[in-house]
Formats: structure tokens, sequence, C-alpha cells
């Protein structure tokens, strides 16, 4: 890793918006949403492609004059290397392989680099489903040629040193020495309480924030994951300005997506009321993030 | 754009047979999910109306224009888009009175998330994500004509 200083990017997950999105909000909001707060990247999902997985050419126009309108940049795709898509038995690894290859031309097309690959997984800790490395070893060639990453998410409760993190994951990536397979760390990884209103569990083995330096050179962007940001601008149960330390320390210059995971979010369906309240607070809760990454990363 | 809730009541009334005589009743769906799904990985559920249990092989789902049984859907290599409501059909001799309803449905789906593989993969349960997310929907609506 480089010894100089980092210079990550702030971006947005469109994710954040999603209660919203087709409800009260478009795609051309949501892109002026993002503008205001002063990010400059975005993820999307491929779910938010309309007529996936062949959008229109003038859809794509139109996404592309939104990028432009509102100065936003491409980071990452969201996608799932899904292998059980039909009743019985799994897919072969051949046909999971031509999902992803859907995928990542896609992506290429809308300008993506990165992609969020989810890979099919057992248990609550995300343990991955015995041949995993089969249909990705097969998609490394499909994503060089496509010029995209895929990223496996690390996601609360995994942290950075559940077994299969570094048996599996790393070890494929040393085995292979690829480039377009790493890890998209989520930020909810370091959470250590639970957040007001959200759910409670087990935080007695969390994700320490140095354990991040040695994931870094596998990993380009980030989910920048919150559950509350208090108007000092603060996230209670993360600790965000440690871990982006170490990230800036070492060199990281990758894309930090803020990832809206309000407790709002998993109730605005449950009434007008509290509909009401997610159209209010889901934005003002990414605009402030977006200030409290400002204030971190100083720009 | 659709309303906030997952049951919609843009589309809920009564249907006609050639002769214009009421035979059942229709309203949209959609679920209230982050992402849209292929269709071969949704798992649908009965309707009940008003305590009147619908079975889910007995209801016709209309999507972009056509219909299909709940069977076809397992075989259906086509994605429901986010935000974009599908079309429950059925049929009911006399339909459905003017005034208000209780509309509940369950719907579950398989995905390779956080969790065991779909425990029946037969297709006969909800899917692989109901303990995560809820499966039964419900709403009180008001049907005009």
């Amino acid at each position: 890793m480089s010894t100089e200083k980092g210079h990550p990017r702030r971006g947005i997950c469109l994710y954040s918006y999603h209660n919203l999105l087709g409800k009260t909000m478009t795609l051309e909001d949501a892109f002026l949403e993002m503008y205001d707060t002063g990010a400059t990247c975005f993820e999307f999902l491929t779910s938010y492609i309309p007529n996936y997985p062949n959008p229109t050419p003038e859809w794509v126009d139109k996404y592309w004059r939104l990028c432009e309108k509102y100065n936003l940049q491409p980071s990452e795709l969201g996608h799932w290397a899904e292998n059980h898509l039909h009743r019985g038995p799994g897919m072969t690894d051949d046909e999971v392989v031509e999902e992803l290859k859907q995928d990542f031309r896609l992506a290429n097309l809308l300008g993506f680099k990165a992609l969020r690959t989810k890979i099919t997984c057992v248990n609550e800790l995300c343990d991955p489903e015995p041949g995993w490395q089969n249909y990705i070893e097969k998609a490394l060639p499909y994503a060089e040629k496509y010029n995209v990453r895929m990223q496996n998410e690390v996601h609360l409760p995994t942290t950075l040193h559940t077994p299969h993190i570094r048996d599996e994951y790393l070890d494929f990536i040393h085995r292979t020495k690829t480039e377009h397979f790493g890890f998209n760390i989520d930020f909810g990884t370091f959470q250590y309480r639970a957040a007001k209103g959200g759910r409670e569990m087990d935080f007695s083995d969390v994700t320490k924030p140095e354990e991040i330096v040695d994931f870094l050179p596998y990993s380009w962007v980030c989910h920048a994951k919150f559950n509350y940001v208090n108007e000092n601008f603060e996230e209670e149960t993360i600790p965000y300005p440690e871990v982006i330390q170490y990230m800036i320390d070492n060199g990281w210059s990758g894309d930090l997506l803020s990832e809206c995971e309000c407790p709002i979010r998993f109730h605005a369906e449950e009434s007008p009321e509290k509909f009401a309240q997610a159209m209010v607070e889901i934005p003002e809760q990414v605009r402030r993030h977006q200030i409290m990454l400002r204030n971190i990363l100083g720009y | 754009m659709v309303e906030f809730q997952p049951i919609q009541q843009r589309g809920f009334h009564n249907t006609y047979d050639e002769n214009g005589e009421i035979d059942g009743f229709e309203f949209r769906f959609v679920p209230k999910y982050y992402k849209g799904y292929w269709f071969t990985q949704c798992r649908f559920g009965n309707v009940v109306v008003d305590g009147e249990v619908f079975d889910r092989d007995d209801i016709i789902f209309e999507y972009d224009g056509l219909e299909y049984t709940r069977e076809e859907m397992f075989d259906l290599k086509k994605y429901w888009q986010f935000r974009t409501p599908l079309i429950y059909k059925i049929k009911k001799k006399g339909g459905l009175s003017v005034g208000y309803h209780d509309v509940s449905l369950q719907f579950g789906w398989v995905l390779n998330y956080n969790g065991a593989l779909e425990a029946e993969p037969d297709g006969s349960g909800l899917g692989n994500m109901a303990h995560m997310f809820d499966t039964d929907h419900e709403r009180r609506m008001l049907l005009c004509r």
C-alpha cells in the first residue's frame, strides 16, 4: 500500500432512497438529491435499470444525460451471482457465468468499473455456498474483458476475521492473482452497538478499525453504512473517524458510498405517518452523512 | 409512480365477462423490497378477502399484458421490474360488493442473501427470505365498481 495519503471520493448508494423511488421520487429527483450533497459518484443496482437486463438505448442516453447534468460519476453496480434462480437443483457454473457476463456488459455500458457481487450464502454469517470459486474463476476473463472488478460485500454480522474471509475469499485472490475480485467492506461490520430504534443483536465480536488495513489493496469501493447521524453530524454506532483515518493513512483512494440503513426504512410502508416520516428523514439523513464524511475527509 | 403500500388500491375493481356480468375482481401488488426479482424466484401465497380464501393456484397473474398461473411463473425467465405492479385476477361470481374490503396476501421469494438455502426447492413454501422479511401483506381498500 502507498505511503502517500489516500484521497477517497464521496458518493451515495441509490439504495438509500429505495423506499421513495418510484413512489415520491423519480430517478432524476435522486440525482438532484445526490448533487445537493456534494457527492461525486454513486452506486446503482441492476434492479434500477428499467427493462433490466435489456435497457433501451433511449434510457441509456437519459442515464448519461443525468450523470452529465448533475456531475456524478458511476462508481459501483450492485448485482447478484444467483445460482438458484429455478426450482430444484442449482444452476451449472456455465449458467451462472452467463448471468454474470450479462451484468458485466451492462456495467461496462453504464460506466461502472466496480461491482458489488453477491455470492450465494448458506447462513446469516454469509458463509458462501461451496463451489462458488468455480463460477467466479470462470467469470474472471470476462470481468477483465469488460474492465469490471467484482467485490464481495463484507456485511454485518460478518467481520473481517470471520474465517471464510481469509480462508476462502482472500485465498482465492492470492491463488488466482486476480485484480478482478475483492471486497466491498460495508461499514456496518464496525458497528459496536445497536442504533436507536434499530435491531438488537450481539455486538461483542465486531471488526476493529485497524483490521481494515490488510484488505485495502483488494477494495475499491466501500459501503459507508450508517444507521443514524445526529445533528452534530456524528454516527454514534460506527467509529467512522478511526476507520477512515486508517484508510487515508494507508493510501486508499477508493469510493466511500453513503448507504442509509435508518430504522425507519424497515417501517416506512406501515402507515401514512411512517411513510411521511421516511420521506423527510431519509434524504435528510443522507445529507447529514455526507456532511459527516466531508468533515472527516476535509473536502 | 405507485402508492406506498404494497397492495395498491389504484386498480382495485370488479371484472366483467363477455356478457357484461361481474365474474370476479382484480387488484395490483408491488413488493416493498428494495430490488426487483426474476419471476422464477417469486413464491406466491393465497389471497384472503374478508376472510374468504382464494387459493394461489386459482389466481391469474397479469404482467406486461400477459397472463400466467403460479405454476407457469416458475419457468418464466422474465424480470419483475422494480416498482412495477403485478395484477392479481380472481374469479368470484358476482364479484365484491361496493364498499370496504380487507384484502391480504402472502408473498415470499428466493434470494442468495444471509440465510440458509430454500428449504422447499419445489416451490411449495414462501422462499428463503421469510426469516428476514415479513411475507404477510394486508390493506383495507374501498371498492367503487
